[in-house]
């Protein structure tokens, strides 16, 4: 395990925060005295993380997946368990390590509100102790990957929230971190801004073999990153594999469309399918996993099918499921019985 | 007028308010601070000898009344409103069906409450270890109630049209920085108004400074000749008028121009 | 060396940020000048009345003024401006973008120290000079040397009160504490002794502000004790030590506690 580049053992987080109600009472009872309440952010979760890999963090607001990043980048004591990070302690803070990680804050900004990116670059080549070639060429190269050479003799506050978010990427990237912890980079961000920035992760990792760790509310993004997701909820880890592999799990059904020729209308299911849906010719079932394959052929030998199309369930539907009804969900689902490998979505 | 709303929204910036109380808290230290300053000087410089007829107790006295009725005059709305206007969250307040000027009057109430709830006890403790001497009479404090609320209005209806010049200049906070130095000097904090020198003494006595702190101070304390209190009264009210319409002024024609431009 | 660098680099990007708002330089100006002349009508006012304040003359109470407004500068030029921003409900610490102070591979105190340059500062600091100048020329006598190591003490004193009070921002994110500490400050302005007994107390041995400005402004008039500028260089070292020490304690709790 110690060539892990990531790895974590039981990993333990609580804290306290101040309790307070509505109302002037409770307002000037708080003033008088404040009362706590303990929050376990994070119980007991253990990972291992490979080099180069991309995770996905997943998980509703408040599940822990924040406090978990904090604790892998160094920025929080755990409470109990141990962590390494790039064969260093996190919290031990030493330079070396602060030199191989970066953390990219889609609600934070670490640039200077007043004066071009640029300069604010020269000043984190300066705190990285980047040589002067290292820190042009990774400039450089970073400014190509993302496009964006006008914009770094701009004043920061004069970017829109897309252009200020590579000028953020850039600042995490600067110094070619080892670990990347992305905390929702793409927070607010239109849709082609979006799927460039997730390019530029994919490129970027594969370029220099980063391990990246991301949190995002978008299962677009998720979905295009990470082949690893990690679910987190209540501060547990529920799950750790392949993002297929949940859907599978939780949902253990697959939706086939069909189209039938011209004025063919009448259709009788056979057993083992649902119908959601019958207009005219156009059908929609749900079927079990384990028997699609065996329903569509029978479709295809009985049916004048134009047209048929396979797919699972839409991914923010699985993930809505479990965040509403949190752990339950994975325990009773069934394991996948013939799990599919062709990718979801 | 909504005095519903209005009151509903006094009461949760109170309770909100005193969540933020050590902010208040250490925001009524600062203010405290250079009128206490001057209560040691002038104290420590009468020791020898009455300064213009006032001993050492009666310095404490006045400072020790001066620091509350600052406190209780001080304008918020310089920092409530401008910065509202400034920041561009006026939207917000526009959008409520009651004038904004509840919003500001909310703030000023909530924020002044909170401060007693320091100022008064520091106060107290205050003027038990330095003995102060007031020799008053129920008229002059009926009369120094009068001029305080009067002070209170002008100094708020003063601060708030400065506070509304943020509408044309993102900047206009250094105007505050210049009226903190005016009432500094001649509302009677550095030294009460008896005591400058004559050509700041005539200044001080005609624009309106001294009348938000310095005229309720010695109004009670009984500086001022029965003549002198009558004519502070007049100049105080035409201050007053003066803010009011001035408020006004410059309260619509900003909000024409926010609307025009589009904040 | 690399720090000398790293500082010249933050001071270089505090300039830029600085000229990006050219209206502001007019503005320091202003509040530069109204401060100054603020003090000095503060003193005529009072010297007006009395020939001695508790022992001070005009001239030695202007030196004391300037040498307030002299470190009150240096304190504007980039102690308070670094400081500042990890403190108050939009502060770094509130706000959790002291996150980013931590993941940088440098020692943490250095950089949340020297970060900000605010260079309007040096109006200040050029009119508090001209202050300890005029002063220095009325009262006659001044000792050079000893008053740099006083003066040099005085603002390593400054700095390490003011990193206390920042790092107590770490137990209650929220409160300023540095304003407490600028109100606290301006007590400074006039001779110890007029305070009572209990608030020259306070002033020497708890928040020792007092000595910040007395110290210096006694070697420019030529009082200076040889044993309270020792003191006041004792004095500096002591608290410059317990100043890390409670700041490096302050960032563990960040560490332990914030979600």
């Amino acid at each position: 395990m110690t060539n892990s580049q990531i790895q974590v053992n039981h990993l333990v987080k609580t804290y306290q925060v101040p309790v307070r109600e509505g109302g002037l009472r409770a307002a000037l009872r708080s003033f008088a005295r404040r009362q706590y309440d303990t929050v376990e952010a994070v119980r007991d979760v253990s990972f291992s993380i490979e080099p180069g890999e991309i995770v996905g963090f997943i998980g509703p607001n408040g599940a822990g997946k924040t406090t978990t990043l904090k604790m892998l980048a160094g920025l929080l004591h755990p409470t109990s368990g141990e962590v390494r990070v790039a064969d260093h302690v996190p919290w031990e803070r030493r330079p070396e390590f602060l030199r191989t990680i970066s953390m990219v804050l889609g609600n934070k900004s670490q640039l200077i509100w007043d004066i071009p990116a640029l300069d604010t670059y020269r000043v984190l080549g300066e705190i990285y102790h980047l040589t002067s070639t290292a820190y042009q060429q990774q400039l450089d190269e970073l400014v190509e990957l993302l496009d964006m050479r006008e914009l770094l003799t701009k004043p920061v506050r004069n970017l829109s929230l897309g252009e200020r978010m590579k000028c953020e990427l850039v600042a995490g990237l600067l110094h070619r971190p080892q670990v990347i912890f992305l905390d929702e980079p793409t927070l607010g961000l239109d849709i082609s801004m979006q799927g460039r920035l997730r390019r530029f992760v994919l490129d970027y990792n594969q370029r220099h073999g980063a391990t990246v760790i991301l949190t995002s509310h978008y299962m677009a993004d998720v979905v295009a990153l990470c082949p690893r997701v990690m679910l987190i909820h209540h501060g547990r880890l529920l799950y750790d594999g392949g993002l297929a592999d949940l859907a599978a799990r939780l949902a253990p059904f697959k939706l086939i469309r069909v189209g039938l020729s011209n004025g063919h209308t009448d259709f009788s299911p056979p057993s083992g399918v649902e119908i959601l849906q019958h207009e005219d010719d156009h059908l929609e079932l749900r079927v079990a996993r384990a028997a699609a394959p065996a329903i569509m052929a029978q479709l295809l030998n009985t049916l004048p099918v134009i047209d048929l199309v396979v797919e699972d369930p839409p991914i923010e539907a699985v993930i809505d499921q479990i965040y509403q009804e949190g752990a339950a969900v994975l325990k009773t689902a069934e394991p996948p019985t013939g799990a599919s490998e062709e990718g979801a979505l | 007028m909504n005095h519903r709303g209005g009151w509903a929204l006094i009461k949760r910036s109170w309770a909100s308010w005193l969540q933020y109380r050590s902010f208040f808290f250490v925001l009524a230290f600062g203010w405290m601070i250079p009128p206490l300053i001057y209560l040691f000087v002038w104290t420590t410089a009468s020791e020898p000898a009455p300064i213009a007829g006032l001993t050492p107790p009666q310095f404490v006295a006045y400072y020790l009344v001066l620091i509350l009725v600052n406190q209780l005059t001080f304008a918020q709305t310089n920092w409530t409103v401008g910065d509202v206007i400034r920041m561009g969250s006026l939207n917000s307040w526009l959008l409520k069906p009651m004038s904004p000027l509840y919003n500001a009057i909310a703030s000023e109430v909530a924020g002044k409450i909170v401060m007693m709830a320091f100022v008064v006890p520091v106060s107290i403790i205050l003027a038990i270890v330095l003995r102060p001497e007031l020799t008053t009479t129920p008229t002059q404090v009926v009369l120094c109630c009068v001029a305080l609320s009067s002070a209170w209005l002008l100094r708020f209806f003063w601060g708030l049209w400065l506070a509304c010049l943020a509408f044309w200049a993102t900047r206009a906070d250094a105007l505050l920085a210049l009226q903190d130095a005016l009432i500094f000097l001649l509302a009677g904090v550095v030294a009460p108004v008896a005591l400058l020198p004559s050509a700041m003494q005539t200044i001080a006595r005609v624009l309106p400074f001294y009348y938000m702190v310095g005229f309720p101070v010695e109004v009670l304390t009984g500086q001022l000749a029965s003549s002198e209190v009558a004519t502070g009264f007049v100049i105080q009210a035409a201050w007053l008028i003066v803010a009011v319409v001035l408020y006004r002024l410059v309260w619509r024609s900003g909000l024409k121009r926010y609307s025009a431009i589009g904040g | 060396m690399r720090y000398l660098r790293l500082i010249k680099y933050f001071m270089l990007s505090s300039a830029q940020a600085d000229l990006a708002y050219r209206a502001n330089f007019a503005i320091g100006l202003l509040n530069s000048l109204l401060n100054l002349i603020v003090g000095v009508l503060g003193l005529a006012v009072l010297f007006s009345q009395v020939n001695t304040l508790n022992g001070w003359t005009f001239a030695s109470t202007l030196a004391l003024l300037g040498v307030y407004l002299t470190i009150s500068a240096l304190r504007g030029w980039f102690i308070g401006p670094s400081l500042e921003v990890l403190a108050g409900i939009e502060g770094d610490v509130w706000s959790g973008r002291f996150d980013f102070t931590l993941l940088r591979p440098i020692n943490t105190q250095f950089f949340v120290s020297v970060r900000q340059w605010n260079w309007f500062a040096l109006i200040d600091l050029a009119l508090g000079l001209g202050a300890i100048g005029v002063a220095t020329v009325q009262s006659g006598g001044a000792q050079p040397l000893s008053f740099l190591v006083a003066a040099t003490a005085s603002v390593a004193v400054l700095y390490a009160i003011l990193l206390i009070f920042t790092a107590l921002v770490f137990w209650s994110p929220g409160l300023l504490f540095t304003w407490v500490f600028d109100a606290i400050m301006q007590l400074a302005r006039y001779p110890i002794g007029i305070y009572p007994g209990w608030l020259q107390f306070v002033l020497t041995w708890i928040i020792p502000v007092a000595i910040m400005t007395t110290i210096p402004a006694t070697a420019l008039t030529g009082d200076i004790q040889p044993m309270s500028l020792m003191g006041g260089v004792a004095l500096a070292v002591i608290l410059f030590i317990a100043a890390s020490v409670l700041f490096r304690l302050g960032v563990r709790r960040y560490n332990s506690a914030s979600s």
